[in-house]
């Protein structure tokens, strides 16, 4: 699934990690709007220089886990003391020490794979989704830093492109994703 | 800057403390509801037990983490270094325990008892691991080894600062700081095991669990963790270690935290296993404390597990002082009343028994009558072993102000950055992510 081009990017690829991060710093600074920065690895302090607020990713993970915790130990109380009581060992029907294990797997289990899904959701990724690179060697050992240039002006443009030639980028590139 | 001086009201203030300690142990002695003075007893051992179990644990955080390659820890390090060192007042405390057990002076240990070990099969049994030999020469050589590795650790470390040259001499020093770490691990965790079983596990005589040591060790860990932050929050304020930030912070109350769920996991696998199988020999140790201990037995859980989870969950809590302190303490104090748990019911009970037995005579004395009235006892309300009483805390106090004046007066014998550490400048610039190095998390206090 490939969704149509909608968005002109104007971006620069850079060589180091420092490079781009002054340039975000600079980009910041100059009340440019930054599009979004691609980075072979997670760069240090990058998420400070784009201003980027605090992911609410683990909140949604709590309550995953709770859900599956509710779900295990609730399950499990109305299964062995309503539904299809059992004796195992001599224990009670309702054995909350033996319901532990479970509950804390099941926690475990919905916490995570909620995370994955909502992670993916987000950030539009998942099976047969297609997104757009901008450039091969960003995955590879090249920092990109790109601008929206979709209805921009010209002066806009040139002004985005001299501020990529001015912070050191190597390779100036405009796109169609 | 790197120099730390004890000042004179801090001495005055620890020594104080100290005597409030001794005081209130001397009156322990007297103010006991139980026979053999097991009150008296079983405080000393507890508080010796757990801070020299800190100090065992402080050496075996540098090994781990110098043998894990960690560079984030180097710049606090001289305080482990110096908590490490506390295992030598820790061995000159166990002496009067090892005197008392060859002098007939307690009875806080059943199977150190020759009658009682005649008498009982599973206790003779055990005798080949549980008597005085094994008890007073483990516990010299144990410690004496440990005390070894924790004063060569602390000489290299030092002389690195003195001669250490980083890249020049191959980093001589830390090289052998590794080798010193490495060899100490393996030795480090069967030897303390053996240790744990017989300084505490052992109290309960016939008793035995497979987990106890891991989860007795992370006990200590956690306290060893909580202390060292309580340690660097207060010498920050005072103007020191102005090098540790937040995320520092953070990376130690992450220990707190991963390590609570560790104790918790290790508490309840204990539990869950003993309570399922049900055999009658293991359930006891439970029945006995879940019975008469009950105040303690759900506090011990819901101060180092349910707290310290949901307080240290967040990740802004754990660089905030506050909530950080706050859960410090709080499983500090836990984790000396999960020891009080694991000690002074058993004493009690050994303490009650072998007072009965003597009352009794030893003539026709029936076993399995014996064995009988055991198997459920109903105790009375007792202070300092129901609940820690004020001459508890008031002991705990004195061996805490024993241990700080220890560790600050160590502080003074070392620069407080090692200075060639070839770790040091990762130390000092430490981040985590996605934190960067120079925010310090709305800590004003500088």
């Amino acid at each position: 699934m490939k969704r149509s081009p909608n968005k002109d990017v104007l971006f620069g690829l850079y060589n180091d990690e420092t490079e781009i991060l002054s340039a975000v710093h600079k980009a910041k600074a100059d009340h440019l709007d930054i599009y979004d920065v691609f980075t072979p690895f997670p760069v240090h302090g990058m998420e400070d220089a784009m201003e980027l607020s605090e992911s609410r990713l683990h909140m949604a993970g709590f309550v995953y886990g709770l859900i599956g915790l509710l779900t295990a130990f609730l399950g499990m109380t109305w299964i062995f003391t309503s539904d299809w009581p059992i004796i195992f060992g001599g224990k009670p029907y309702w054995s909350v020490p033996a319901f532990i294990p479970i509950t804390f797997e099941l926690t475990v289990l919905f916490a995570a794979i909620g995370m994955v899904v909502t992670f993916y959701t987000i950030c539009g990724m998942g099976p047969g989704v297609i997104n757009p690179t901008l450039h091969d060697r960003i995955t590879d050992d090249k920092f990109c830093l790109a601008f929206d240039v979709t209805n921009a002006s010209d002066a806009d443009k040139s002004k985005f492109q001299s501020f990529l030639e001015k912070t050191g980028a190597e390779e100036i590139t405009q796109k169609q994703i | 800057m790197n120099a730390f001086t004890f000042e004179s009201k801090h001495k005055t203030f620890l020594i104080g403390a100290m005597i409030l300690g001794l005081v209130c142990l001397v009156l322990s002695y007297f103010m006991d509801s139980e026979p053999m003075h097991v009150r008296f007893w079983s405080n000393y051992l507890h508080n010796t037990v757990f801070f020299t179990g800190i100090g065992f644990i402080s050496m075996f955080i540098i090994a781990a983490f110098t043998t894990a390659w960690a560079g984030w820890f180097v710049g606090m390090k001289r305080v482990w270094e110096a908590m490490s060192l506390f295992l030598i007042p820790g061995l000159i405390l166990f002496i009067p325990i090892i005197i008392g057990m060859w002098g007939h002076w307690h009875h806080l240990y059943h199977w150190a008892d020759a009658e009682a070990v005649a008498a009982d099969p599973i206790l003779k049994g055990k005798a080949s691991f549980l008597n005085k030999g094994w008890y007073t020469f483990g516990t010299l050589i144990i410690v004496g080894t440990w005390i070894y590795f924790a004063w060569k650790n602390r000489q290299i470390s030092i002389a690195e600062d003195e001669e250490g040259e980083g890249v020049a001499d191959n980093y001589a020093h830390h090289r052998r700081l590794r080798v010193y770490a490495a060899i100490f691990l393996p030795i480090a965790g069967f030897s303390s095991a053996a240790m744990i079983w017989q300084w505490v596990m052992s109290i309960d005589a016939h008793w035995y669990s497979t987990l106890f040591a891991w989860y007795s060790s992370a006990s200590l860990f956690i306290a060893a963790m909580a202390l060292t932050i309580l340690l660097l929050v207060y010498l920050k304020n005072q103007g020191h270690f102005a090098h540790i930030t937040s995320n520092h912070f953070h990376d130690m109350g992450k220990f707190v935290f991963a390590i609570s769920i560790f104790w918790t996991y290790m508490w309840f696998s204990q539990y869950m296993l003993i309570w399922y199988a049900n055999v009658g020999e293991e359930t006891i140790y439970f029945r006995h404390r879940f019975d008469n201990y009950r105040a303690l037995f759900f506090a011990n859980l819901i101060m180092n597990f349910v707290l310290p989870f949901f307080i240290l969950l967040r990740n802004d809590n754990k660089r905030k002082y506050g909530p950080l302190v706050f859960a410090s303490v709080l499983v500090f104090i836990g984790h000396w009343v999960d020891y009080f748990l694991m000690i002074k019911p058993g004493a009690r009970l050994t303490a009650i028994e072998a007072a009965a037995h003597h009352a009794h005579g030893h003539g026709g004395h029936d076993h399995a009558e014996h064995a009988a009235e055991v198997v459920r006892p109903v105790f009375d309300f007792a202070m300092g072993f129901n609940i820690p009483g004020l001459l508890e805390i008031g002991i705990m106090i004195g061996f805490l102000a024993g241990f700080l004046y220890f560790v600050l007066n160590q502080l003074t014998k070392a620069s407080l950055v090692p200075q060639n550490d070839p770790y040091i400048d990762e130390a000092l610039h430490h981040e985590v992510w996605p934190y960067p190095a120079s925010e310090d998390g709305g800590n004003h206090h500088h």
